[in-house]
């Protein structure tokens, strides 16, 4: 185990060409404990970034640090990571108990050792009645739980989960995401988890990392961000134009939305001003609720105001 | 009966060894053994492999008994004379049969791996592409070893058994068995490295499996055909592309004597480095690309 607060992964100045193609350009960022949301379209850069930590990739410059070690340069780190990939990955004709078990070997665990994990994690990750059947006949979420397990048999520091979720239907992506939740919280694994769905991504992760066009847009706590979306939504029965007028008069600014009116980033004395106003104006309140945009909306207005 | 309690202690932290790349490679080369012989899976992945082990070894078995039939007949003295087949020529009656076993078999360690992209996962892991590679290969090694090795066993157990002094046999030929060991890992050493190469290009079994028959059925009649036309030295270097012969000259030049399937081959007139070098190149160069192609591999 790492000592807590310790980087289990630094970027620095991470840079990757492929050719003409610039994957990745100047990139910095570190990744403690936790859940860590690694946010982008496609070709944003987030397989790149993987593939450098897991030392498959070789930076056209910078620094990809993993537990301290380049792991490029150290093979042997790459067993205290997991790695789920979003495409297909496992053999049709093995159980899922014989393939947790070969890859916990090739994790470099001694064969009895080996076996034990693979029944611990089939257990944990929920498909333990169904170990030693070929996994040619699994479903889609069975599937995706044996590729969790099997980036978990051998207890890695910290997992990089490759869109978990992609595939499933929503009871299927519910599982998903509290299995995500639970590596961290309950097995005490970090997560590094690549996902172009914002909203996968607020519900599960800690921190976020946005990348687009290779480059680091944001970083930081969710909380962070959800916190700066937060909004107060006020409804009247009538005088809505009044109300309007008496809150401009004291210095909060309103938009209208649909029937009602928005308040953005409100502070604590934006609810005196509004109860002030609602007198002046003599509206009857129907409703007043303070409300929270989802991340999605937050990087969609961002992308706005970066495109030309 | 008694009732018992699970008790769910939830989730363990491993603290035990971490045995690194040596454990990998181990579990890479256990799984394509296992593999390759269908060992914990169904029937029908063991039909292949183990029927053509048994076709080796019958025709072992059934030489050995052909000679003890005609040591009968004739009489253990005169039996020399009549110069039956024996372990110099195993290998090249057999090879045919090597070579279609390779070319089923080997495949299969490969190209699963990558058309249901579990090399994604191998890479991942304290393990590189080279470990990978080189563990598939000692896998099928062992395996080739195993099956050109098992025949001339039982055809040395049959004729020392068919010998009216089984010890004498063994004192005075005891000389064979180094020689056929050898010659089997020179053939083994071949038969998988151009059959894992073949497997290394498409994802589809079937696919290096019937190209890899083709190449050895077809340039075996096509040479030997051109080589007599042509004759000369032209007709010895076309013999030379006779892939089925080029492990049999080496194991011509280790037994000192000619066997029954290359004493026409026109490639047997040059000279033992020329045919051992030429062996070489078949099997290093093949192997060479095999690991320059997985070398970099990265999903």
């Amino acid at each position: 185990m790492m000592p807590t607060g310790e980087a289990l992964l630094a970027a620095h100045h991470l840079t990757k060409h492929y050719q003409d193609v610039v994957a990745l350009d100047d990139v910095g960022f570190t990744i403690s404990e936790g859940i860590t949301g690694i946010l982008g379209e496609n070709g944003a850069g987030k397989s790149t970034a993987i593939k450098i930590f897991l030392g498959l990739v070789q930076p056209t410059s910078g620094s990809a640090m993993v537990l301290g070690l380049n792991a490029s340069e150290r093979v042997e780190v790459r067993a205290r990571l997991g790695y789920m990939p979003e495409h297909d990955c496992l053999p049709s004709h093995v159980s899922a108990a014989e393939f947790l078990t070969h890859m916990a070997e090739v994790s470099g665990l001694p064969p009895s050792t080996a076996r034990t994990r693979a029944a611990d994690t089939l257990r944990h990750t929920g498909l333990f009645e169904e170990r030693y059947r070929a996994m040619g006949g699994y479903s889609t979420g069975m599937k995706q739980r044996v590729k969790l397990g099997q980036a978990l048999v051998h207890d890695p520091a910290i997992v990089f989960l490759d869109e978990p979720t992609a595939g499933l239907d929503p009871v299927g992506r519910e599982e998903m995401l509290a299995l995500v939740r639970k590596t961290h919280r309950e097995f005490g694994i970090s997560v590094l988890f690549s996902s172009h769905l914002m909203a996968d991504v607020e519900r599960t992760c800690d921190r976020i990392i946005v990348l687009r066009g290779g480059r680091l847009v944001q970083s930081g706590e969710v909380g962070h961000f959800t916190k700066e979306t937060e909004t107060v939504f006020i409804e009247v029965d009538t005088n809505r134009d009044g109300l309007v007028a008496a809150l401009e008069r004291r210095g909060v600014a309103v938009t209208a939305d649909g029937a009602g009116l928005t308040i953005e980033g409100p502070d604590e004395s934006v609810y005196d001003h509004v109860r002030d106003a609602l007198v002046e104006a003599q509206a009857p309140l129907r409703r007043m609720a303070p409300r929270r945009r989802a991340l999605t909306e937050l990087f969609q207005r961002d992308g706005e105001g970066a495109a030309p | 009966m008694t009732a018992g309690t699970v008790f769910d202690i939830g989730y363990q932290r491993y603290t035990g060894p971490r045995e690194g790349r040596a454990r990998a490679r181990l579990a890479v080369f256990k799984d394509g053994v296992r593999t390759a012989l269908g060992l914990g899976r169904g029937a029908r992945a063991k039909v292949l492999p183990w029927g053509f082990i048994g076709i080796l070894v019958s025709v072992g078995l059934i030489m050995a008994m052909i000679a003890g039939a005609a040591s009968r007949i004739v009489g253990a003295a005169n039996v020399e004379q009549l110069n039956l087949p024996s372990h110099s020529d195993l290998y090249g009656i057999t090879s045919i049969i090597l070579f279609v076993f390779a070319a089923v078999v080997a495949p299969e360690l490969l190209c699963r791996d990558r058309r249901e992209g579990v090399i994604h996962l191998y890479l991942v892991r304290p393990l590189t592409g080279s470990d990978y590679i080189v563990a598939r290969w000692a896998a099928f090694m062992v395996v080739m070893v195993a099956a050109t090795w098992l025949p001339q066993f039982g055809l040395l157990v049959g004729l020392a058994m068919g010998a009216p002094a089984p010890v004498d046999y063994l004192r005075e030929h005891w000389l064979d068995i180094p020689k056929f060991l050898a010659a089997g890992v020179a053939m083994a050493a071949y038969t998988t490295t151009l059959a894992l190469l073949t497997a290394s290009f498409t994802t589809r079994r079937a696919y290096a499996s019937v190209f890899l028959v083709g190449l050895f059925v077809i340039t075996t009649p096509f040479t030997t055909g051109l080589a007599s036309e042509i004759g000369g030295t032209a007709g010895q270097w076309i013999s030379m592309f006779n892939l089925t012969n080029i492990p049999v000259h080496v194991n011509d030049l280790i037994f000192g004597e000619v066997s029954e399937i290359t004493e026409h081959a026109p490639a047997g007139a040059f000279s033992g480095a020329v045919l051992v070098s030429w062996y070489l190149a078949w099997t290093l160069v093949p192997g060479a690309v095999l690991w320059w192609r997985y070398r970099r591999l990265a999903p």
